[in-house]
């Protein structure tokens, strides 16, 4: 009797979920066994800070799959467990109440969790973060009452939840520790687009600022940050950035908590795996880094399934995303070098633009539009291919810059 | 169900996608290769407008919003997040007119 393989996959996220669609569609016969730690079947979270938390959407348009279809694909889902162990030697996973599973090969999709704000007072009632649905239920709850809201934090999820806020006629005031939204990801330029944006829409903002004391009573009255006085806050959403859920791992992490993985998603043990938010990624392009975004989920998620399968494919995705606020979107693929060129398509002033990056060497690296999504995903394929453009042609609107591609 | 006159064929070049409204339905027209591909224009991910800023590649079509792949001829989902796929519809061009049977 042949016994079937066993394929674990450690995390019923979207990297997850997509890795065992994938395997069930290269044909994979063997025992796909899905853990997750959430009660909810597998969901998209872009929404939670968006349609969801605006009460435009139920929870269920967020799911990943429905119910049926991990029957129909045999994925053995298993919901609210908590996988505590892998044993990279034995090859199995424990789970915390002790069960285990042994696997050929394993897939480890544990996504992050929010890194917490150590501030006096964070415990206090109406302090939120935001990663799951539960927490947007709270957040909107909080809403239904009225503000003022204070959101600390203006990353993606913090300039998000603010203009959800907005929309649902809630103050708010955002601190944020950086010079302007979103800067560690936009860059000055394209964050002050954005900031113009949040301030014509009523958010107050606050930069280079920082909490120093949540006070109040049971629940939280005002936020004290080290440049202003109190801000009056009858809730906070904090969104400071995220953590990524190494700690399964048994062999080293990297400085940052994620998983190193090769350029094929292996880590060092052979067969088992990494994607998504935990794995540190030792990318073709850009060497290592780690991605939290969507559509890397999805990706590697695609990529690490195959190659479970022996398709030893260099995952060389140069990393998409989008960000919707208020009636305008947000796009951006690969990387700004620090020592590059910028050449823009578009204008700030007018907010519609698309910022092309390139480095020193005149590689195109990166493209960053708000409100002008079409070149940034015609710059997906451009970016992958390293090609050296025209900085007169890229920023003529006129130009396609399909041709830049190769073959 | 018939076929039903949507716009003129000069309206639409080679490589071109446009959105029509054809009996309440919004219908996407695309035009690769000298042949048509009429489909729904809405994302089955999130209701993005597929002719809206969607690119052609092949017969293939992507959704700007989040980057779901559909073919154009059979309206399969190519590429995630979408997981539904989109309907297609019978489509040909007659005396100067695209025409769909939706």
């Amino acid at each position: 009797m042949i016994r079937r393989q066993t394929f674990v996959i450690v995390g019923a996220s979207l990297a997850g979920v997509t890795a065992a669609a994938i395997l069930r569609e290269e044909g994979f016969e063997g025992r796909v066994v899905l853990l997750g730690e959430e009660e909810l079947l597998p969901y998209e979270r872009p929404g939670l800070s968006k349609v969801y938390l605006r009460g435009e959407e139920p929870a269920e348009s967020l799911t990943v799959r429905d119910a049926d279809w991990f029957d129909d694909q045999d994925v053995e889902l298993m919901r609210g467990v908590v996988a505590e162990r892998l044993d990279a030697t034995a090859r199995t996973v424990t789970m915390a109440d002790g069960e285990s599973v042994e696997f050929e090969q394993a897939l480890i999709a544990t996504g992050s969790r929010n890194r917490p704000l150590e501030a006096p007072g964070v415990d206090l009632g109406n302090v939120f973060d935001l990663r799951t649905v539960a927490d947007a239920d709270r957040i909107r709850a909080a809403a239904a009452h009225g503000g003022p809201a204070v959101c600390v934090g203006m990353g993606f999820i913090g300039a998000e939840v603010a203009a959800s806020l907005r929309q649902m006629d809630v103050d708010v005031t955002v601190v944020e520790i950086f010079e302007t939204a979103i800067w560690k990801v936009l860059g000055r330029d394209a964050g002050d687009v954005m900031a113009r944006i949040h301030a014509d829409h009523g958010v107050k903002m606050r930069f280079n600022d920082t909490v120093d004391t949540f006070v109040g009573g049971a629940a939280v009255e005002r936020v004290r940050t080290s440049l202003a006085d109190d801000i009056p806050a009858a809730f906070v959403v904090v969104g400071i950035g995220v953590v990524p859920n190494g700690e399964i791992w048994p062999l080293s992490l990297t400085e940052d908590g994620g998983i190193p993985v090769d350029p094929t998603l292996q880590t060092e043990v052979p067969g088992i795996w990494a994607a998504g938010d935990v794995a540190s990624h030792d990318h073709p392009a850009f060497g290592r880094l780690r991605v939290e975004h969507f559509d890397n989920a999805i990706k590697m998620g695609e990529t690490a399934a195959r190659n479970m399968l022996g398709a030893g494919l260099v995952h060389d995705d140069p990393h998409w995303f989008w960000s919707d606020q208020y009636d305008v979107q947000v796009q951006m693929v690969g990387v700004r070098p620090p020592d590059g060129t910028v050449v823009v398509r578009g204008s700030y002033e007018d907010r519609s633009f698309c910022a092309f990056s390139l480095d020193a060497a005149g590689v195109l690296r990166g493209a960053t539009s708000i409100a002008w999504p079409r070149d940034v995903r015609r710059a997906i394929a451009l970016v992958r291919q390293q090609v050296r453009p025209d900085p007169a042609k890229l920023a003529d609107p006129g130009f396609d810059i399909r041709q830049f591609a190769e073959g | 169900m018939a076929f039903q006159q949507v716009g003129p064929s000069g309206d639409l070049g080679e490589g071109e996608v446009q959105a029509y409204d054809v009996g309440g339905e919004e219908i996407a027209v695309a035009r690769v290769g000298g042949t048509l591909y009429a489909f729904s224009d809405i994302c089955t991910h999130r209701r993005c407008n597929l002719a809206n800023g969607g690119e052609i590649d092949g017969t293939s079509i992507e959704c700007e919003c989040h980057g779901s792949v559909f073919s154009m001829e059979t309206g399969a989902v190519l590429h995630a997040p979408a997981t539904e796929p989109i309907a297609t519809y019978p489509v040909r061009e007659s005396q100067g007119q695209i025409e769909v049977d939706a």
